[in-house]
């Protein structure tokens, strides 16, 4: 017994070693902390590095981002498109938790795996996919709050990023039918044609910047936001973003019209569930990396009240209102063809991706 | 050979329609112009020409039977009680309103009542004393949508006070017909107008048969008696009998 004291105890001393001090709610936590084993839950929520991964901006955070984006889009587009959305499920709030009711729904549903699919690879797929989406969640500081501090955490979270597509192309391929196929084949030529100019701006923000560390990048940003250091590779980013996140202008792979939700035109019940927000969380991931490479990361009015929750706060905010105003570009322009979209991806946007990559040598220079 | 050139584009024009794009849907994003009526809970105000559920006043009805004559989907059938009285089949109505644009004398009106539902099918068959009166409804609308669209404008009005379903009666359109001989001296004397005239407005008279060849039968149409109903002409044998529209 005295051991398993000892281990409570050791773990405990780790966790509160490094909590989340929010005065706003320290007389609740004070409270909490006497009471024995309930301290060491206490400990571990506030614990930084799991508040980082698994509350803010992480899992807790990002489910509820997943309720209200889906529910968000779909209603702006609606409403642009003299239509009402949803509506009807919890009508007082206008149908906000819709996406709730289809998630429990999916739940619920018979998973179907047709005979042709390749058996094991289309049942674990969906579910390997979303070790690339959710691992950068761990290199993402927010403020104080981070799961592991490293100097590469950019160029980390750009590497598992460019992991996404191909996990999307695999699930193309395990559902072995022909717009699953065709689905998975445009997913791969969209790849190479947004990864490059990504991955070129990305860098030309890390030349800029001098460093990997997204702390770097914030506290470069204290005076003028990355946006305006580099215009050219904001553009290019935010571009894209749209791409690899099959948004409407390059909804592509996912072309509803043509090929039914493409790679993932077989799925059914939780398996669905899980594939149609992998597109979702790639945004998410995309945005808080967009928001700590152009729009100041973590830094905003410092609220004295919330302490350290100020920096995830803020990251998260910024984040949701990219996303906010980003959707209402699937309600204006009309999806390009393929090799439209291979055109402005291998000529102008990487035109200027190299354009962007000189401009952030040049203010590297001028900022170091 | 037809050569494709690649389009000109002007990129100051180009970017002025991306703007262009970009604000409308902002602006249709904060405020849209949709029209959308969510029914049940709210109810547009139908204008007083509303085609819908028809209303019979027995008062005025002069068992004239055109109603019945000019239903193209006949779905009127007359029911004889006191008097012919129109029942309306709404498993065949067509909402033409035909039957209330021909009425004489505006026996028959609209409503703005479009929403009734019947169990079976036997039940839409509703008789004279059923379409007297508004069938009953239960209204679920809490408020009440106007819509004011013309050339300018383009909004949605909606107001908490709900909308009265009932229609006043119109004046009528059609005009006030008579019946009148049109070719005396082909008159037969066969008495059927007079039989059949609920008014008892024909009277045939018999005179001396003349040189100029008539039958020695003329027909006196009292006028202030005759409700123009018609029955007189379809029942002529020699088609000699027409309805003619006197006054305004």
């Amino acid at each position: 017994m005295i051991d398993v004291f000892q281990i409570l105890n050791y773990f405990f001393g780790i966790f509160s070693s490094d909590m989340m001090d929010i005065p706003l709610i320290a007389p609740i936590v004070d409270y909490l902390m006497q009471i024995p084993l309930l301290n060491i839950l206490v400990a571990l929520i506030l614990w930084k590095p799991f508040f980082a991964v698994v509350i803010m901006p992480g899992l807790v955070v990002l489910t509820l981002y997943l309720l209200y984006i889906v529910w968000y889009e779909r209603k702006l587009t609606a409403r642009v498109q003299w239509r009402v959305g949803p509506l009807e499920v919890a009508r007082p709030i206008r149908g906000a938790i819709q996406a709730l009711a289809d998630g429990i729904r999916y739940f619920f549903q018979e998973a179907i795996v047709h005979r042709e699919a390749h058996r094991p690879y289309y049942i674990q797929l969906p579910i390997l996919a979303f070790i690339p989406v959710l691992l950068p969640i761990l290199f993402i500081p927010a403020g104080s709050a981070v799961g592991i501090y490293t100097p590469y955490s950019i160029q980390l979270i750009v590497t598992f990023i460019a992991l996404i597509p191909i996990t999307i192309v695999a699930i193309g391929w395990a559902s072995n039918s022909r717009f699953a196929y065709i689905g998975s084949v445009r997913e791969a030529f969209m790849y190479f044609a947004y990864e490059v100019p990504f991955i070129i701006a990305v860098i030309s923000m890390v030349f800029l910047y001098g460093s990997g560390d997204a702390y770097v990048a914030v506290e470069k940003q204290s005076a003028i936001p990355g946006a305006l250091l580099n215009p050219i590779a904001f553009i290019v980013y935010i571009i894209a973003m749209l791409m690899a996140t099959s948004r409407l202008p390059f909804e592509i792979p996912e072309a509803d019209q043509e090929i039914a939700f493409g790679p993932f035109v077989e799925y059914s019940g939780i398996l669905f569930g899980l594939v149609m927000v992998l597109a979702y969380e790639k945004l998410y991931i995309m945005t808080l990396l967009f928001t700590i490479l152009f729009l100041g990361g973590w830094s905003g009015i410092y609220c004295p009240l919330l302490g350290d929750l100020n920096g995830p706060l803020w990251l998260f905010i910024k984040s949701i209102v990219v996303i906010s105003i980003l959707v209402i570009v699937r309600s204006i322009y009309a999806r390009y063809r393929l090799d439209q979209a291979l055109r402005i991806g291998w000529t102008s946007m990487l035109t200027l991706s190299i354009i962007a990559l000189i401009i952030g040598g040049a203010v590297g220079v001028w900022l170091s | 050979m037809i050569r494709l050139e690649k389009v000109k584009t002007d990129p100051v024009e180009t970017l002025k329609r991306h703007a262009e794009a970009i604000g409308e849907a902002v602006r249709q994003a904060i405020k849209p112009d949709r029209i959308t009526v969510e029914y049940p809970r709210e109810r547009r105000k139908y204008p007083e020409c509303f085609r819908g559920f028809i209303v019979f006043d027995k008062e005025k009805c002069i068992s004239c039977f055109r109603c019945a004559q000019i239903c193209p989907a006949n779905a009127i059938q007359m029911e004889y009680f006191e008097n012919a009285y129109p029942g309306i089949d709404y498993a065949k109505c067509i909402f033409c309103h035909f039957c209330v644009d021909s009425c004489p004398t505006g026996a028959l009106n609209t409503s703005k009542v479009h929403d009734v539902a019947f169990k079976a099918m036997e039940e839409m068959r509703l008789s004279t004393k059923q379409i007297a009166k508004l069938p009953e409804i239960v209204r679920e609308e809490i408020q009440t949508v106007e819509y004011y669209v013309d050339r300018n404008t383009w909004k949605l009005v909606r107001k908490k006070e709900l909308d009265s379903l009932e229609v006043p009666p119109k004046p009528v359109k059609v005009k006030e017909r008579k019946a009148s001989c049109i070719e005396p001296e082909s008159c037969i004397g066969c008495r059927l107008c007079a039989n059949v005239c609920p008014q008892n407005a024909i009277k045939v008279e018999r005179l001396k048969a003349t040189e100029e060849g008539g039958t020695g039968y003329i027909l006196k149409v009292q006028t202030e008696q005759c409700t123009g109903c018609g029955l007189c002409v379809r029942q002529c044998p020699m088609q000699i009998l027409r309805l003619e529209e006197v006054g305004e």
